[in-house]
């Protein structure tokens, strides 16, 4: 490409400056380099840094150290709380976000007018603030005064404490995302799905699959990569957790929905121990950092297509 | 081979089932949006009624009265709006050269420097914000609206999105407009971007969808009222008043969700795409 | 026994209707080659006896029995389709086993069915290899075995060798009528090629717009056409068709079937004519003449093709070009044919295409 902008090059421009033909690409992305190294690379190594440190902001910093991550991993039981947590959350969203997901995407796949209503309806959630879906969704959860406690009770069934009850807050805040995100992730896997020819379908059917099989021999094994990358950015999205929870139960009741951003966030924002925080968001930087490469080193080992 | 009723009758039955259990999940995915808009009609008193009424029996204003007087919106909402707009604007200076270099240009280390822009893409505020509430802080800029722009004025994605739209556009076509003695500004202004018109529109869309809802930055990056957003204004809703007013929170999210419903119902199509591409991506 | 009757059929996609009241009859364990123009409605119909495009309204009658509510895979048909839609996720191995393993055949038996189609195909050695490791050719045989295997009453094949180079169509095509030979099964094939139904077609059911032109023979189709449409669809370069004198019988004749000459012949159909191009075959040369009088006057400048063995003629030559009475067609304002009995006097056309030279 170079060599045909040199060949293409009117004769004016080799008397112009060619250290700026050189230059030129650079610059064009500096702005955007700058960017990411002053607010993406620097807050990360300087997080890193920090995590070795006691600071307060208010007092100079103190080295402590490996102290910040032997105290989060072998002292304070809260860090283990959170990341058990996150990880439950993490598993509850994955399996139920893909299986759910894939099941919507197949059900409205034909394009007809239900379909074409439901698609539309399906993305709406998504669209909305978490901090709205969270709101909207504590009313509907409330126990003494909300809707799905009515709902319970209209079929005899007795009401449940949803975000107030240590044993359902979690599986409540894990509802209210499924809620929000189910449609996208199903919109997701059908611009896949309709990427399968339809003849292949066709011929399922002349050899009399039945749907089930369908759905396993042709479906999966198609969607492969796609599912794949669901899993990995689902997984990553998971772990990053914090609004619906900040909203929904603070990290509680007691501790039992607290999660490790919001554990961060406790430690930085409210308490000020910002190296032990630090230490803490290296620990879910690394975790993060050990997806993507996941995600990296295994791309397309599964693709089958013509 | 069975009858040809037998296939007839399963076939309908079939059909009446799935539209059912379609119209079931379309009214479950909907009906949080019908439940904030009628609670927000509702006076509190009726809104804790145990079993719920679905359709409030008096409509009232009383929950937008009580949020309009309560919070000064007019500011949350020049602070989101002032927000928006920089933000979109720096994405946008900063995006179309970079996109146009990752694209078009030949350069040692652009591998290496478009790998960093793609792990960088994935290192998530979640992760950075301690560190850059300190450094804005030791810069004495958490009183200023600063901290809620500049972070993002690299949109990684946007440059993806971009980039892919660039490369489409055939050599060919420069190398002709360079042959007239074209700039390369001239280039970038005049060939490229009017080519790629649909996708900054897509990008600025999505922007400002995922900044007008954003909730955890402003959280942790504020510590006075005069530089929060519209969103942190919404979460002040239950301190009005004694305990939760339902109505009255409600009344502030469907103000919240209002301009974003009004978007989609305006692109529904190239939102749902581009969302989908970011999906994909 | 597999006779496939539709009766009254409708077929509209949205607002656009494709078919509209077709009867139509195919003959058990005769190869019938639907061709026509894309569009023209002939998948249309192979999708409707497959089931995996019902008919809007109408019925398909299989044997004398309504199949329209009977699922594809009940129907004891099988497909090849023009992209093969081989599973790319399976073997070739477990392409060909699908349809046998939902029917449920005991493992032994399907081993040794697909064995056996796998040796007719030449398709043993890759047996165990994905789809995206063969050949264009080779997608194909594995397409072809995997309907084969069914040992289906009906063998459906849409387009099938549009996908392969001009080489490999050829051989497969013999192929194709030697397994037809050999099964004596009904095929219905699709193709919008004319030459390739003429050359594997049992009957040839040539479609326009959701119509049927024309059901026969090849020989029939070719030598006895109904109407112009089939006149020109069917041989290449169609059939020249010119306007009589009196301005609304058409005059039909076959390229092929012209020869030159610069003095009288016997010829019925005689008109001078200047060699305009020519374009060397091989064995055949076609030459594009203009017709220096024509019959009809607004018809100034009517050329015609013609084929031949002579190579000797240039273009701006003046010549002669004939045509025997019995090589002539006649055809009337709806382009339907005038054949002899048609009409009280079929001997008027005949001295209007005699004219005068």
């Amino acid at each position: 490409m170079s060599k045909a902008k040199n060949n293409a090059s009117p004769a004016k421009r080799k008397c112009g400056p060619r250290l700026m033909d050189r230059l030129r690409p650079y610059l064009m992305i500096a702005p955007c380099i700058a960017f990411l190294v002053v607010f993406t690379l620097y807050p990360v190594v300087n997080m890193i840094y920090l995590s070795f440190f006691e600071y307060d902001l208010l007092t100079p910093k103190k080295f402590v150290g490996l102290n910040n991550y032997y105290r989060l991993f072998f002292v304070n039981v809260d860090f283990w709380e959170a990341f058990k947590h996150t990880f439950y959350y993490t598993v509850a969203e994955v399996v139920l976000l893909i299986t759910l997901g894939l099941l919507l995407a197949m059900w409205v796949r034909k394009s007809t007018f239900l379909n074409a209503i439901a698609q539309r309806v399906m993305f709406l959630p998504h669209l909305v603030a978490m901090l709205t879906v969270a709101y909207v969704f504590q009313w509907l959860m409330d126990d003494r005064s909300g809707l799905f406690n009515a709902v319970l009770n209209f079929f005899h069934l007795p009401g449940l404490n949803w975000l107030n009850s240590s044993k359902t807050a979690l599986m409540s805040v894990v509802i209210v995302s499924i809620w929000k995100n189910v449609g996208y992730y199903a919109l997701i896997l059908l611009s896949s799905l309709k990427a399968i020819p339809a003849e292949i379908y066709e011929a399922a059917d002349l050899d009399d699959a039945r749907p089930l099989l369908k759905f396993f021999k042709i479906t999966v094994p198609m969607l492969s990569p796609q599912i794949f990358f669901l899993l990995v950015t689902i997984t990553m999205g998971s772990f990053k957790v914090f609004e619906s929870i900040r909203v929904l139960t603070g990290g509680g009741p007691g501790s039992s929905t607290d999660v490790l951003v919001y554990y961060i966030y406790r430690y930085a924002i409210s308490n000020m121990k910002y190296g032990y925080a630090c230490a803490a968001g290296t620990i879910l930087f690394v975790i993060l950092m050990v997806f993507m490469v996941v995600y990296f080193r295994l791309p397309g080992k599964r693709v089958h297509y013509q | 081979m069975k009858s040809k009723t037998y296939y007839r009758i399963r076939r309908k039955i079939i059909w009446v089932i799935d539209s059912i259990l379609k119209i079931g999940v379309c009214i479950f995915l909907a009906f949080p949006f019908y439940w904030m808009l009628t609670t927000s009609f509702k006076t509190y008193t009726e809104s804790i009624l145990f079993p719920p009424t679905l359709i409030p029996r008096v409509f009232t204003l009383e929950g937008y009265r009580t949020v309009f007087e309560g919070l000064d919106l007019g500011m949350y909402l020049k602070n989101s709006l002032i927000i928006l707009f920089w933000i979109i604007l720096i994405q946008m200076i900063v995006m179309v050269p970079a996109a146009y270099g990752f694209s078009k240009c030949e350069f040692k280390g652009r591998g290496l420097l478009f790998g960093f822009v793609t792990v960088a893409f994935m290192v998530p505020s979640q992760v950075t914000f301690v560190t850059t509430f300190l450094m804005f802080s030791k810069m004495k800029l958490i009183k200023t609206l600063i901290p809620q722009i500049i972070p993002f004025g690299a949109n990684a994605f946007g440059i993806f999105l971009l980039r892919q739209n660039f490369m489409q556009i055939p050599d060919e076509m420069l190398e002709a407009a360079r042959l007239d003695e074209a700039s390369e500004l001239q280039i970038m202004l005049k060939i490229m971007l009017p080519m790629a018109k649909s996708s900054l529109v897509t990008i600025a869309l999505l922007s400002f969808m995922s900044h007008w809802n954003s909730y955890f930055w402003p959280l942790v990056m504020t510590t006075s009222d005069s530089v929060r957003p519209l969103t942190m204004a919404i979460d002040k809703l239950k301190h009005l008043d004694f305990g939760f007013v339902w109505p009255t929170i409600m009344a502030g999210n469907v103000l919240m969700v209002l301009p974003v419903v009004i978007l989609f119902l305006i692109g529904s199509k190239r939102i749902i795409a581009a969302m989908a591409y970011r999906g994909i991506k | 026994m597999s006779e496939i009757v539709f009766k009254n059929i409708c077929k509209s996609f949205g607002d656009v209707k494709v078919i509209e009241n077709l009867d139509l009859t195919l003959k058990d364990g005769e190869f019938t080659v639907l061709v026509g123009a894309s569009g023209c409605g002939k998948t249309t119909l192979l999708r409707m006896i497959a089931g995996i495009g019902p008919a809007t309204s109408g019925e398909i009658f299989m044997d004398g029995e309504e199949i329209s509510d009977i699922p594809p895979g009940k129907r004891g048909v099988a497909m090849v389709f023009q992209n093969y839609a081989i599973y790319p996720t399976m073997t070739v191995r477990g392409n060909i086993d699908f349809g046998l393993k939902n029917k449920k055949v005991p493992k032994a038996e399907r081993d040794r069915l697909v064995q056996e189609v796998a040796e007719t195909v030449g398709l043993t050695p890759y047996l165990d290899r994905k789809p995206s490791a063969l050949s264009g050719g080779q997608r194909q045989r594995v397409a072809l075995a995997r309907a084969m295997v069914k040992k289906p009453k009906v063998f459906l094949m849409d387009e099938p060798l549009s996908n392969l180079d001009a080489k490999l169509r050829g051989s497969m095509r013999s192929e194709l009528i030697e397994l037809h030979n050999r099964l004596k099964t009904s095929f219905v094939y699709v193709t919008h090629d004319q030459a390739e139904a003429m050359s594997m077609a049992d009957t040839i059911i040539l479609m326009d717009a959701g119509r049927i032109m024309q059901q026969a023979s090849p020989e029939v189709i070719y030598n006895d056409p109904d109407n112009i449409f089939t006149a020109r669809f069917i041989g290449t370069p169609p059939m020249n068709i010119c306007r009589l004198k009196d301005g609304e019988t058409y005059l039909g004749y076959r390229p092929e079937k012209v020869f030159f000459s610069t003095e009288k012949t016997d010829a019925l159909y005689q008109r001078k004519a200047k060699i305009l191009t020519r374009e060397m075959l091989g064995s055949e040369t076609l030459y594009k003449v203009q017709i220096l009088e024509p019959d009809f006057a607004e018809d100034k400048g009517l050329s015609v093709m013609t084929k031949s063995f002579e190579t000797r003629y240039m273009p701006g030559e003046m010549l002669n070009i004939c045509v025997r009475r019995e090589h002539l067609y006649f055809f009337n304002k709806e382009r339907n044919r005038i054949r002899k009995g048609d009409v009280p006097d079929i001997e008027t056309y005949y001295r209007m295409a005699e004219g005068t030279v």
